[in-house]
């Protein structure tokens, strides 16, 4: 610190203004020049950065060796648009040519993966074998594709079934076909995160002053003010929530640095989506059930593996209760919701949980998650003539088309030996309504015989999951929903570069192209215009640190 | 009773609002430009908005459930979105082109919700059980903004590559008047070569725009779109037990996503810039409609219940 006290006045200036941002937290600034000397410690980096940025401007050799070997800063607006797909094809300084092909292979292979019209093509791959796997119907027995895709007359003149069956098409979403094209998306995302984005983080970290007024010039958005100075240009784009950076003449600021570096997130975050899925399909076990009300199952005889890291835990070897299914109407008779009380007892005997889950409130016990799917009737409770009561089985029927269900049951009535057996059809569409028929299939008016129908035994259908891969999908969605959001944000950098009286600014930005000159024309609006004489004055209200 | 009345009066009302709405841009479009007739229908817009908003909160409060459960309440919020998206540019003031775009695809959606065929399903019916959840605010409303503002801006892209292929550029400068008026003087001398240069100046100029809103837009759509994905997924995981099914609906709307990510870095990339990202967004467009209509039509899979009735098909 002592050190940079003796510099000239203008590193001085620079420390006053320059504020608190050398750490990698660009993003807070709040304070205003008067903020930043609460931190020493801060003050102390910052400075430090700023020398060896005065001396890169003043001897670039030395300023690399300082930086690395990541080229030199000065040149930003190059750098970034080159790295968009192509910073691979700059060769690597630091690795030496003795490694040879050891280090050139990989270099060469991550330049292919990262190139990205391969990577637009691999997405144009899934999304069409995607595309695909919803027309072709999945998971049919090979004799239906023997018929769909005939090999006499197949569809587009060429797909024949056995294009279906050896690539696998029957079951796309597992065929190798799919997931390889998958991986390599995969690997191209890896591969072009590694190369080009996170290059661009260092780059973007940087910040770089622009010395000519030539350069800035060039940039996509120019303007000129006369007579303005570029400290108050300065303070203004602050107030207006900019990074500023001031060096003498020259003035460089930024905004909305997350913008830059949130596809980054989305790219992490999409790897981690695919890594958890990954992990769901190796790891999990999964199973369903249907229970009737009253009996019970242990969780480990229902749940199979999925894949090869599929370990059984300690809950499987939990028992489940079904204390009660029960389902709620609307008052038109359909169905509204789903309800089944379970218990869970462990080895012991002993009660661990109880709930009653619905649709949309699944029970969660030891990794282990049951959730209400699905239900039929097991059995109606009957009493013949004050006999009984019996339980008759029911059995769904089959019904063409729809989702309705509907579950028969017979009861025998009258001599049960004789071969022309009599008796009632009872047909039920949910546990509320049964309907009675007899042999010729009337309405049922059963002479002489008193039914009562005292219950309607209802099953319940779980499913049971254990997936390991769902903490890591889940913080995969969370970080790819937060950084889409903050992709939208734009990336503002400004150059201005004090010209005598006048000030040369020049800006860019990533997105938000359309309102960026508006915006910046209302910022320097506020420029003040410099009347003859005032600059004694100008330092004073920048320097009230 | 009285909801059911509100409901028929605020859709007739929003139909007819922006049904002149679209008259009066033709009317700007092919005749001239008449400004207060532009600021009515800009007024228009606002007043359908309100009684789209007003339909869908009688609806909810007539059924008792967030107005999302069927095709024809997605479509009108569909409309609503559109109608959503074509003011918020107005508040932030210019951006005339959006709104050229975004009325026709109101009136589009409204008139096809209202129209016959879709009768059958008005009254808002049950909620079957997989429905019942909070999450059907959000997974649906992001997913049907998200639609909204893909397709007005893939909408945008086809207008970018109508302008940049077509060989007649008479009708062209029709609608470029909004830009510049004193431009249409200039029609007279047609013949004139300075005029050209100027032309080709106030060409090159709108498609500039049209492919920077269409990138604004559809870059918004995409936020709405992987948030409704991903809340979709996560209820999936809540009511099917598994966060992805590989139901047609999912997966098409996967590959809605996965074109305008390939939409979106084709932009980064310069060789691909402007032309081809436009046609990849005009792909989109139509994928679009396949996942958002194509999926209900064959009524398969595990969102059939946003599907046609019955006796449509």
């Amino acid at each position: 610190m002592e050190t940079l006290k003796i510099s000239s006045r203008i590193l001085h200036v620079q420390n006053k203004i320059l504020p608190l941002n050398i750490k990698p937290y660009p993003l807070i600034h709040n304070s205003r020049i008067l903020g930043f000397y609460s931190n020493k410690r801060r003050t102390f980096s910052y400075t430090v950065t700023c020398k060896l940025n005065t001396v890169k401007g003043k001897k670039p050799s030395k300023g690399k060796t300082v930086l690395g070997s990541d080229g030199a800063a000065p040149p930003v607006v190059e750098v970034e648009e080159r790295s968009v797909g192509r910073k691979v094809e700059e060769p690597p300084k630091s690795s030496g040519v003795g490694f040879g092909i050891f280090k050139k292979l990989p270099r060469k292979v991550l330049g292919v993966l990262s190139n990205l019209p391969l990577a637009i093509a691999e997405m144009f791959a899934v999304a069409a074998l995607m595309a695909l796997g919803t027309f072709i119907d999945q998971g049919e027995a090979p004799d239906y594709y023997f018929q769909k895709f005939p090999e006499d007359h197949p569809p587009l003149g060429f797909f024949t079934w056995r294009w279906v069956l050896t690539l696998g098409f029957d079951h796309m979403f597992s065929s190798p076909v799919f997931l390889g094209t998958l991986a390599f998306l995969g690997a191209s995302l890896m591969a072009c995160t590694y190369t080009t984005q996170i290059p661009l983080v260092k780059v973007a970290r940087r910040w770089s002053f622009l010395q000519s007024a030539e350069t800035i010039r060039k940039l996509e958005y120019v303007d000129t003010l006369p007579r303005a100075s570029v400290k108050d240009l300065g303070v203004i784009l602050m107030g207006d929530g900019y990074e500023v950076f001031l060096k003498g003449p020259t003035l460089f600021a930024f905004k909305g640095l997350a913008g830059r570096f949130a596809p980054i997130g989305v790219h992490l975050s999409l790897l981690l989506v695919m890594s958890g899925g990954t992990l769901s399909a190796a790891g999990s076990f999964r199973g369903a059930v249907t229970v009737p009300q009253g009996l019970n199952f242990v969780v480990g005889d229902v749940l199979a593996p999925s894949g090869f890291l599929s370990t059984p835990s300690d809950a499987f070897s939990t028992e489940v209760h079904v204390n009660r299914f029960s389902m709620d109407y609307y008052d038109s008779g359909e169905v509204l919701q789903f309800h089944t009380d379970l218990s869970l007892f462990d080895l012991d005997g002993k009660e661990v949980m109880r709930k009653t889950i619905s649709v949309n409130d699944p029970l969660r016990y030891g990794g282990i998650t049951i959730y209400q799917t699905d239900w039929s009737i097991s059995a109606l409770q009957v009493l013949k003539d004050d006999e009984g009561p019996f339980n008759l089985a029911m059995a769904p029927l089959q019904l063409n088309g729809g989702d309705k269900k509907l579950f028969g049951t017979f009861l025998p009535l009258g001599d049960d030996n004789s071969l022309n057996v009599k008796g009632v059809s009872m047909l039920a569409r949910d546990l509320q309504s049964v309907i009675l028929y007899d042999k010729e299939g009337k309405f049922a008016g059963i002479n002489g015989t008193k039914i009562v129908i005292e219950d309607a035994i209802g099953s319940s259908g779980l499913d049971l999951k254990t997936d390991p891969g769902v903490p890591v999908v889940y913080a995969g969605f969370g970080a790819l929903m937060l950084t889409t959001c903050i992709s939208y944000l734009s990336h503002t950098q400004l150059w201005a570069l004090q010209d005598g009286t006048s000030v040369v600014i020049g800006g860019k930005t990533n997105r938000a192209k359309g309102e960026f000159p508006d915006t910046i024309n209302c910022l320097l609006d506020q420029v003040p215009e410099l009347v003859e004489s005032s600059s004694p004055k100008e330092p004073d209200t920048h320097s009230g640190v | 009773m009285i909801f059911s009345t509100l409901e028929h009066i605020l859709t007739h009302i929003s139909f007819s609002i922006v049904s002149i709405v679209i008259t009066i841009h033709l009317i700007t479009f092919l005749v001239d430009e008449i400004v207060k007739l532009y600021d009515s229908s800009e007024k228009g817009i606002i007043v359908t908005f309100f009684c789209i908003t007003g339909l869908l909160v009688t609806r909810w409060i007539s059924s008792g459930h967030f107005p999302l459960s069927d095709l024809y309440e997605s479509l009108i919020f569909l409309s609503w979105s559109f109608s959503l998206i074509h003011i918020i540019p107005y508040f932030k003031k210019n951006i005339l082109i959006l709104s050229k775009i975004m009325g026709p695809s109101a009136i589009f959606t409204q008139g096809f919700a209202t129209s016959g065929i879709l009768t059958e399903i008005h009254q808002s019916g049950i909620l079957v059980p997989a429905l019942q959840s909070e999450w059907l605010i959000m997974h649906v409303s992001m997913m049907i903004l998200g639609y909204a503002a893909l397709l007005c801006g893939s909408l945008l892209s086809v207008a970018l590559l109508v302008i940049t292929f077509r060989k007649n550029r008479k009708l062209f400068y029709k609608s470029n008047g909004l830009l510049n008026e004193s431009f249409f003087l200039g029609e007279n001398v047609l013949e004139n070569t300075s005029f050209f240069s100027a032309k080709n100046y106030y060409r090159s100029q709108l498609i500039q725009q049209l492919d920077y809103w269409s990138y604004w837009v559809i870059s918004l759509g995409f936020t709405f779109l992987t948030i409704g994905i991903l809340s979709g997924a996560v209820w999936a995981n809540e009511a099917w037990g598994s966060y992805w099914n590989w139901d047609p609906k999912e997966t098409w709307a996967f590959i809605t996503w996965i074109v305008f990510a390939i939409y979106l870095h084709t932009r980064t990339h310069r060789n691909l810039r402007g032309a081809n990202s436009a046609i990849v967004a005009s792909i989109g467009f139509l994928i679009i409609w396949i996942c958002y209509f194509g999926v209900n039509l064959l009524g398969i899979g595990l969102h059939s219940y946003g599907s046609f009735p019955s006796t449509f098909n």
